[in-house]
This record gives structure tokens, C-alpha cells and sequence, in this order.
């Protein structure tokens, strides 16, 4: 056995249990985005605040665009194509920057020069659970963006190729992990109940 | 001694040992966990249970200790024996057999736990009813009926009660040991707690959920009484020679010179 | 050498600077965002806590790797002690070997074990008599505040360093999965125990449930906690997420799951629990600081909040918690029992499945803790029923052990010894579970001494005795000496009738009405005989402890060179040197046999070489 396939073989090995450990972190924080879930249905039953839709709908959106072009990133990179792989990944950050501010400085209100929001956390038990989960989710979307900031200024210098790329490959998953939680709270916080006054 | 480990006698003496052993323990378990004075109609099903459950604990625990004890003193290695004991990795009949047989024992107890729940929960129709509120760290009683309110909580011994109660602050747990059942108050919500006394008597009613500085302190008097008293204490009451009432906790922490936790938080 | 290359000096030194750090960010941010006044006590602490934790790190290294990849510089592994420096040193900073993190897991945990005893034996000896002595109600509640989470982490952590230490060389594995992740999954306790510690400056006084309205009314020690066991938590997760990949992948050829052994299963099925029940307690320990710093009214009932929210958020990992706590020892108890009974362990499959059914069931159950709690009265007779059927895989495993002793060739060194204390005394936490598990008799024994001795003889039995036993079991393994086998056996005879006394007296002070967690006790209730025994068998029981921690230190220079097998195990750890060398296995090894068929002459378990070898 040479040395070069051994390594290889170490590779492949080392990326088997990286995925397997990835997704176990993701069964573990489902069970936190979980217990957010049964902290809204448990306070709030059957209503919801008054948020605003529109804000909803456009962050909703944009969340679920920067999907694509990672997506888009993930198989530039994989196909060696550098340029594309760079710019999905700057497409997919700027999308993440445009959700945050949709939800930090209109749906929190966070800076009241420029919009003055609904809901203080705290108010009642709504802005206390609004802010709980569009907080936690918003962590992770922050994280998301660094962890793609990080991948992007290594695939600027020349790292990763179509063969080794596992940086690359567990951002996308992990922003679309963030994607998918959003697409559970969306209808939680949005949608589902009749609206409280 | 017997050689083989599957020997019918080992099986034999120790069953005995078993047997022998389940009776004492269940004897010196009841003289190490003595009950409190059955003050109520529920403390009757509660004790009944529980002696169960203690005859069970002694079968269980004699069965366990004595076959362990048993090996432990019959198949210890002899000094200088290098060898290996029997060769058996397991028994699927007995594994069967200890799943199966404890499942029943869990469904047989589970049945007489939901009776017996379903018995001292019950509503019964001609009930008092008294408002508790528990706040740090004193209880206030109020009779509805009478409008009568006070610290001390009276009652008519072998009439049905319902304690409806609330908490101003803190989580508390309304107990009196004698009556056996335990029902938390808390604050935002009405919780509902009922027993009957069947015997008179002055107890006290304890705070079992910890409340804070004084919990240790949370604990006011109870009387249980005959009906004619009862009325007459009511009566007494309702004319207003009641002493004053604590409304606050703030005479129970006299005799400590620490901050409260409300004075430590608003600093 | 000077002290500043010691990874703990630097990382103590980086939590103070992030502490101060955090303070002042806080304070700008308020002064940014226009708050009134800048100083606010409170929040000005969580900051520091938060960015102290995360200084603790830099400090001590943990983060370093990760840092470079993110510049994209590799690292590759450094295998045995530093560079320079006495090899001792590697114990005090960052090393990646899961020898070494598994006994600084151990060793942290030994200490917080210690630190949660003392605080237990000074508010014990307060209960000796009624009346106040010489504490006051509110160090009291303090201390036993303390206790509880304090001994908590030090099982969490002690559990930590025998899944690391043993998982790894039982499954012949070069190391674990993720030795970086390793390390940091370490390192983050230290911050965590050190901001425990903090609160005693503040006191907090809501016992280890710390349930609201109390928790949010209460001194700002309860930030400390919070964050404390946040930090705790997220070393349960990744450590547990770390094995469950281990024990899953870097198996050797021939290993099936079912020719684990046995320990390998019931940290399979306590990092199953870890993964995942873990975040709700995060999560409501995260509520609870947010209430306090923002208002925010989960728990609070005039914001529409609800109380009893936060009791299901916190049983729904508290409960399983426990069998996270009892798990591993009950796997250390049948790991162990085979080698001195010399016989197989009885229904392997059985004790396996049993682990695994547990965990699983102990998702089921958490209501229990909340019969009088005011939820729903439809709610109480499914968790009564749910948790009743513990019993059947619990009872299992004791038939299963009584089945590998009867027959054997049994002899009793001390970690047998230990073993057969863990037996008693968790059959006896065992048995007094039924009866808090049916409401009925629970509406009675509910927030009584009755639950303090169930749940104590429970922790010391599934975790406490078997943790001592295999102490003194690999003993021989980890420093290549023999302990002390009198002093241990000296430790044992002091321990196990102490911790029998313990556990019925404080039984017997419940049933007659003596209630948890109070500072002082009406002396009418006749109790005071039973707390004079108590303390005076905590006493005994912290004495022979210490007796331990000396014959550990003094074996570990004077003791008699062990051997590579003392035990003559067929486990594959005890095939190889002792002490275990830098590269546990010279070669990787190949699973050839059972793991426990003793009794079959010339039969093994493991081939110490690779698979191509084995087949010559």
C-alpha cells in the first residue's frame, strides 16, 4: 500500500465520522429548536401575536433563496469551478446578512431611529416567545455566516478542490440545516392561530 | 454442599432463606418507616398501599441479597484455585420469565396505584371549601361561605374538604403529614386538593416545595374538630374578634438578621 | 518551565481578562443603545460570565487548532508529552490523547465530588440537632443549593473520564473520533465549574431544580448556576456526540455490536440521552437568564407565562439525566462482574438491550417529578404507568447478575468488592422507586427525606460505588501499580454500612415527616435520633473517601508493580502494557471470540494484530 492511498484512505475514513458527527449535532439541536417549538404550542396555544406579514413573507423568501445559490457553491466547488463557488458563497452570505436585518432591525425593532417594531420581549408571553426563537434561529444564521466567511476566505487562497472539500461541504449542509428549522418556525410564529389583541 | 451450580438443593435452601429473610425485613422495614398518625379517610388507602409496596420492597430485596449473599459464601474460589467457573452464558426461558413476570407484578400495582388514586382524589358532595393562599412565607386561609379568614386552618373532623389554592410569589406545597396527600400552590393558577380528616386533633400544615429564605419556617397550625366547634369557631369569627391576620411573611424571618431575597434583588 | 506554559495558569488568567472584558462590553452596549442607568449589576455579570468562558478557552489553548484551520494551516497531531517540559504538565493544559483527557476528566471530577461532599457534610452537620448552630437559612440554602449541582457536574464528569479512558481501549481504537472536539468538550467544564463556584459569592437558594417564580426573584448567584450548567451541558453534548461516533465506526474488524464489551453498550445508550435531552435543559436554563436580564415572561404567570412549563423543560432532561448518571456504572458493575466470577456474563444481549430500552423508556417519564405539581390530573396516571415499567429492564439487569455469580469461582479484591456494594445499595434506590412512582403514595412521600434517600441510594449505587470500583479496577492499568488492597478494603467496610445507615435513616426521617431541603426541623417531629445517625454515617462516608484519595497518591509511587493482567481479564485493554503506552495498541487488533467466555479453555477475545495476520 502506498503512502499516497493510505492517506487517501485516512481521508475518506476521517470524513465518514465527520459527516456522522455532523449530523448527529444536527439531531441534537433539533431537539433545542424542538423545545422552542413546545414552548410556543404550550404558551400560546391556538393564538398568535400580530406580526408583520410582509416582513415574514420577504425574510421567509430570501432565506430560502440563499439555499440555492449554496447549493449552487457546493456543486461549483465540486466541479472545480472556483468562480461560481466563490460567488454562490458571497451570494448565500449577503442573502443571510439581508435576513438578519429584516428580522433585527424591523421585526425586533432593535434600532427605533429607523423602525420602531411591534413587540418588546418583554411585554407579555408573545414577545417573550418571538424573540426566543427568532433569537436562537438568528444565533445560527450569524454563525452561518461567519462559518461562510471563514470557507470563503479559504477557497479565495486556493483551498479546498473537487476531491477534498469537507469545509465546504458541512457549511452548506449546516446553512441549510438553519434554512430548514426557519421553515418550521415560519408558520409557528406567522402563520398557525388566530391572532391575540 | 452440593457440587453443581444447577444443583435442585442450592435452589431449595436458598428459596427458604429467601422466605425467612422477606418476613423479617418486611417486620423491621414497618419499624423503620413509622407512619404519622392517619389523620384522614386518604391517608387509610395511601397506608394500605404503601404496606404493599413494603411487603413487595422486603420479597424483592430478601430475593436479590440472599442469592447474591448465597453465591457469594458458596461459590467463592477456594485458595490456590486457578480454574474457571461453570461455562453457561444465559437462559432465554429465564430472562423470558424475568421480563414477563415483573411486567405483571408492574401492571397488578399499577392497577391498585390508579384505584387508589382514583379514591383519594374523589369529589364528594357535601365539601368545604376553603381559598388557600400561600405567599413567603405564611399561609392565609378564607372561608367563602362565611367570609371568614384566617391563619389557622379549622376544620370539622369526617366532612369532606377542598382546598383551592393559589401563591402570591413563589411556587409552594400545601402537606399536612397526617392527612398524607400533597398538592403544590401556584402562582397564576387555582390547584385543588381535597381530604377528609377522621381524626381530631391539632397538626400542622407545611410548605414542601422550597420557597426560599424561610421555607423551613412555612408551617401553620391546623385544627381538626368536632362539628358543633367547628360552627362555633366560624361563628367567633364571623363576629370579628379574630385576632389580626398576617399578610405578609415578614414576621417569620424576625429571629434572622439576612437580607431576604426581594432585598437582594432590588439592590 | 515556568508556570505560564501550564494551559490551566493561562486559561484562569484569560477568564479573568474575558470576565472584565465581557463587563465592559456590556456596559458600552447599554451606553450605545441608549439604556438607563449604564450600571446594571446583572447583565454586566452575564457578560463577563459568557466572555470569560470563552477567554478560559483561548487562555488555555483549546481553540488554537480550529483557529489555524480557519487560516487555513494544517496541524497535524502531536502524540506524547510536550516539548520541554516535565511530562506531568500534559495534565494541566491541552493533549489530545484520550488517556489524558479521560483522567483529567476523572481527576476534575474526584475534586467536584469532594468539593459537593463537603458542602453536604457541612449543612448535614447543621441538621444534627434543630435549631440554627452555625448556619444561617440563607447559607444554608446556599450550600445545599451548591451541593446539588456541584455533585451533579462532578458524575457527569467522572462519567466523562471512564467513557473516554475506557471506550477508546476497549474497542481497540487508536483514539477517539474527534480528539480536538475531545479536548475542547474537557476544557469547557473548568470555565463551567469555576462560574459555579463564583455563585457562592452571590448565594442562590432554589436547590439544583431551581424552579421559577423562585429562581427569578432570587439573588443573582442563579446567573452563575445558569450559565454554569449551560456550559456543563455543552460538553455532554459533544463528549456524548464524540463516543456515539467512536463506539459507532472505529470499531475493529470482528467487533459487532454484540461483541462489545458491555461498558462500550451502556455508554452507547447514556450518549444517546446526552445528545439529546441535554439542549432542554440549556434551553431552560437560557429562559430562565433571559427572564431575570430581559422580563421575558416565559415562566411568569402576570406576562401569560406559565410555571409549570419550565418543570417539563427541566425533567424532560433532568429525569433521563439520571439514567445518564446510573448507566455507565451499571455497565461498569456487569463489565466487572464476569472477571471475578470467571464466568460469562449472563444474557449479554438481555443487559445490552436493557440499557438501550431504559434510555428510551426514561423519555417517557418525566412527569413523575410532577405529580403534585398542578398539571394536568389526566397526565398523572400515564407517567405512573410509564415509569413503573423501569423497573422491568432494570430488574433485568439484577437477575442477569445474579445469574453470572451463581456457579462462579468468585473472589473479592476490592473493585469486587465495590461491585457487590453497588448492588445493594442500588437495589435498595432501586426498590424505593416504585412507591414515589405511584401517585398515591407519592401525593405522601413528594419533596420528603424519603426522595432524598431514594435518589441518593440510586447515584451512589449506579454511579458512586461503581465509579470507586473501577477506579480501583484500572488502576493497575493507568499507573502500572497495585493500590493498596487493605486500605481499600478498609475503605469499603467504612463506606458500605455508613452508606446503608445513610439511606434508610434518611428514609425513615421522611416518612415520619421530616421534609426536604428545610434549614431547620420541628424537634416534635422525633427525627433528631435519625439525623445524629445520618451525619454521622456522612462523616464516615467522606472519611473513607479521603482514606481512597491517599492510598490512590501514595499506591501511585510505593505500590507493587502490577503486570499487564492482574485481573487476567479477556478485555483487550488488559492485553496490552500497563501503564497504557502513548499508542495504546502497537498494531490494530481483530476480534476473534465473546467478550466474556471465561470458562472455555484456550478461547479469546481479542488477536493482537490485524485482520490479515489473524487469518494466517
Amino acid at each position: 500500500m502506498t503512502t499516497v492511498t493510505a492517506a487517501l484512505e485516512g481521508y475518506t475514513q476521517q470524513l465518514r465520522n465527520n459527516r456522522m458527527g455532523l449530523w448527529l449535532f444536527f439531531i441534537s439541536e433539533a431537539f433545542l429548536f424542538g423545545g422552542l417549538l413546545v414552548t410556543r404550542f404550550y404558551l400560546w396555544g391556538n393564538t398568535r401575536p400580530e406580526l408583520d406579514q410582509t416582513i415574514g413573507l420577504i425574510v421567509t423568501g430570501v432565506l430560502l433563496l440563499s439555499s440555492f445559490s449554496m447549493n449552487m457553491a457546493e456543486t461549483a466547488i465540486e466541479h472545480g469551478d472556483r468562480r461560481t463557488f466563490l460567488g454562490g458563497l458571497a451570494v448565500t452570505a449577503v442573502l443571510g446578512l439581508v435576513f438578519l436585518i429584516g428580522v433585527m432591525v424591523f421585526e425586533w425593532g432593535l434600532f427605533p431611529a429607523i423602525y420602531e417594531g411591534h413587540l418588546k420581549p418583554g411585554d407579555n408571553v408573545y414577545g417573550a416567545v418571538v424573540f426566543a426563537m427568532t433569537g436562537m434561529h438568528a444565533l445560527h444564521v450569524i454563525s452561518g455566516i461567519i462559518f461562510i466567511a471563514i470557507v470563503w476566505n479559504l477557497g479565495r487562497k486556493g483551498g479546498f478542490s473537487p476531491e477534498r472539500h469537507w469545509g465546504v461541504e458541512s457549511c452548506a449542509i449546516y446553512w441549510h440545516y438553519v434554512d430548514v428549522v426557519w421553515i418550521f418556525f415560519y408558520p409557528a410564529l406567522y402563520l398557525i392561530g388566530t391572532v391575540a389583541h | 454442599m452440593p457440587k453443581s451450580a444447577t444443583d435442585i438443593r442450592h435452589f431449595i435452601i436458598a428459596g427458604v432463606l429467601v422466605a425467612i429473610t422477606t418476613v423479617l425485613l418486611d417486620l423491621l422495614l414497618k419499624a423503620i418507616l413509622p407512619m404519622p398518625v392517619q389523620g384522614s379517610h386518604q391517608a387509610q388507602v395511601i397506608d394500605q398501599l404503601t404496606s404493599w409496596h413494603l411487603t413487595l420492597i422486603a420479597f424483592l430485596f430478601s430475593l436479590v441479597v440472599v442469592i447474591m449473599l448465597y453465591s457469594l459464601f458458596v461459590f467463592r474460589k477456594k485458595d490456590g484455585d486457578e480454574s474457571e467457573g461453570a461455562h453457561f452464558e444465559g437462559n432465554t426461558v429465564l430472562e423470558i420469565a424475568w421480563t414477563v413476570i415483573p411486567l405483571i407484578v408492574v401492571f397488578v400495582f399499577g392497577f391498585f396505584g390508579v384505584r387508589a388514586l382514583s379514591d383519594v382524589t374523589r369529589a364528594a358532595p357535601d365539601e368545604i371549601t376553603v381559598n388557600v393562599t400561600g405567599f413567603q412565607w405564611s399561609w392565609l386561609f378564607e372561608y367563602p361561605d362565611s367570609g371568614v379568614a384566617s391563619n389557622e386552618l379549622v376544620l370539622p373532623v369526617d366532612r369532606a374538604a377542598r382546598m383551592d389554592m393559589t401563591s402570591r410569589d413563589v411556587i409552594h406545597s400545601f402537606w399536612i403529614p397526617e392527612m398524607r396527600v400533597k398538592q403544590d400552590l401556584v402562582p397564576g393558577m387555582t390547584t385543588t386538593l381535597r381530604f377528609t380528616p377522621s381524626v381530631t386533633g391539632e397538626y400542622t400544615v407545611d410548605c414542601a416545595e422550597l420557597c426560599g429564605l424561610s421555607h423551613y419556617s412555612m408551617v401553620a397550625p391546623v385544627r381538626i374538630v368536632e362539628q358543633a366547634e367547628y360552627e362555633q369557631w366560624l361563628a367567633e369569627r364571623t363576629a370579628g374578634t379574630a385576632p389580626a391576620l398576617a399578610q405578609t411573611g415578614d414576621e417569620t424571618d424576625a429571629d434572622t438578621d439576612v437580607e431576604t431575597d426581594a432585598d437582594a434583588q432590588s439592590n | 518551565m515556568t508556570l505560564w506554559s501550564l494551559g490551566l495558569v493561562r486559561g484562569v488568567v484569560g477568564q479573568i481578562v474575558g470576565f472584565a472584558a465581557g463587563m465592559a462590553l456590556v456596559i458600552a452596549s447599554r451606553l450605545l443603545f441608549g439604556f438607563d442607568p449604564v450600571w446594571n449589576q446583572e447583565p454586566a455579570l452575564v457578560g463577563g460570565i459568557i466572555i470569560g468562558s470563552i477567554g478560559f478557552l483561548i487562555g488555555v489553548g483549546a481553540l488554537t487548532d480550529w483557529f489555524k484551520w480557519m487560516r487555513g494551516i494544517e496541524t497535524p497531531l502531536h502524540h506524547g508529552p510536550p516539548h520541554g517540559r516535565p511530562a506531568w504538565t500534559r495534565y494541566f493544559g491541552v493533549d489530545y490523547n484520550h488517556k489524558v483527557i479521560g483522567i483529567q476528566y476523572g481527576v476534575t471530577g474526584i475534586i467536584l465530588l469532594g468539593i459537593g461532599g463537603m458542602f453536604a457534610v457541612i449543612f448535614r452537620t447543621e441538621l444534627a440537632a434543630s435549631g440554627f448552630q452555625f448556619l444561617n437559612p440563607s447559607n444554608y440554602n446556599t450550600y445545599l443549593s451548591m451541593h446539588g449541582w456541584a455533585a451533579l457536574a462532578a458524575i457527569l464528569l467522572g462519567i466523562g473520564g471512564m467513557a473516554n479512558y475506557l471506550v477508546p481501549l476497549m474497542i481497540g481504537a487508536e483514539d477517539m473520533a474527534f480528539p480536538r472536539l475531545n479536548a475542547f468538550a474537557f476544557w469547557i467544564n473548568v470555565p463551567g465549574i469555576i462560574t459555579l463556584l463564583m455563585s457562592l459569592n452571590y448565594g442562590w437558594d432554589g436547590g439544583w431544580t431551581v424552579y421559577p417564580p423562585l429562581s427569578v426573584l432570587g439573588p443573582v448567584g442563579y446567573q452563575f448556576t445558569f450559565w454554569a450548567v449551560f456550559l456543563i451541558g455543552l460538553s455532554s453534548i459533544l463528549g456524548s456526540l464524540n463516543l456515539i461516533v467512536t463506539i459507532l465506526r472505529m470499531r475493529p474488524p470482528g467487533m459487532s455490536l454484540f461483541r462489545m464489551p458491555i461498558f462500550v453498550w451502556a455508554v452507547f445508550a447514556t450518549s444517546l440521552i446526552q445528545l439529546t435531552a441535554t439542549q432542554f435543559i440549556g434551553q431552560a436554563f437560557l429562559m430562565l437568564s433571559f427572564e431575570r436580564l430581559l422580563g421575558m415572561g416565559f415562566f411568569d404567570p402576570d406576562k401569560g407565562g406559565a410555571p409549570i412549563l419550565f418543570q417539563h423543560l427541566f425533567w424532560f432532561y433532568s429525569h433521563p439525566a439520571v439514567y445518564i448518571f446510573v448507566l455507565p456504572g451499571l455497565g461498569i458493575i456487569s463489565e466487572i462482574l464476569p472477571v471475578f466470577s470467571r464466568k460469562p456474563l449472563f444474557g449479554y444481549r438481555w443487559i445490552a438491550l436493557s440499557s438501550i430500552a431504559i434510555a428510551l423508556v426514561g423519555f417517557l417519564v418525566w412527569g413523575h417529578h410532577m405529580f403534585t405539581s398542578g398539571y394536568g390530573e389526566y397526565l398523572r396516571v400515564p407517567f405512573m404507568i410509564s415509569t413503573l415499567l423501569v423497573a422491568v429492564p432494570t430488574g433485568v439487569k439484577f437477575f442477569s447478575w445474579l445469574g453470572t455469580m451463581w456457579g462462579g469461582k468468585l473472589s473479592f479484591p476490592t473493585p469486587m468488592l465495590f461491585v457487590l456494594g453497588a448492588i445493594s445499595v442500588f437495589l435498595i434506590g432501586g426498590l424505593s422507586g416504585p412507591i414515589l412512582a405511584t401517585t398515591a403514595t407519592d401525593l405522601f412521600l413528594h419533596d420528603t427525606y424519603f426522595v432524598v434517600g431514594h435518589f441518593h441510594a440510586t447515584i451512589f449505587g449506579g454511579f458512586v460505588f461503581p465509579f470507586f470500583a473501577a477506579i480501583y479496577f484500572w488502576y493497575p492499568k493507568i499507573t502500572g501499580r497495585m493500590y493498596d488492597e487493605t486500605l481499600g478494603k478498609i475503605h469499603f467496610w467504612l463506606m458500605t454500612p455508613a452508606f446503608w445507615t445513610m439511606s434508610l435513616g434518611q428514609m425513615s426521617v421522611g416518612v415520619m415527616g421530616m421534609r426536604r431541603r428545610i434549614a431547620d426541623y420541628d424537634p416534635a417531629l422525633g427525627v433528631e435520633f435519625g439525623h445524629v445517625l445520618v451525619t454521622i454515617a456522612g462523616f464516615t462516608i467522606a472519611f473513607s473517601v479521603l482514606l481512597m484519595i491517599y492510598n490512590l497518591l501514595h499506591s501511585a509511587e510505593t505500590g507493587r508493580v502490577a503486570g499487564n493482567n492482574p485481573w487476567r481479564s479477556r478485555s483487550p485493554e488488559w492485553q496490552i502494557p500497563s501503564p497504557a503506552p502513548e499508542h495504546s495498541y502497537a498494531s490494530p487488533i481483530t476480534v476473534v471470540g465473546e467478550p466474556y467466555d471465561y470458562g472455555i479453555p484456550n478461547s479469546t477475545y481479542v488477536h493482537m494484530a490485524p485482520l490479515a495476520a489473524a487469518d494466517d
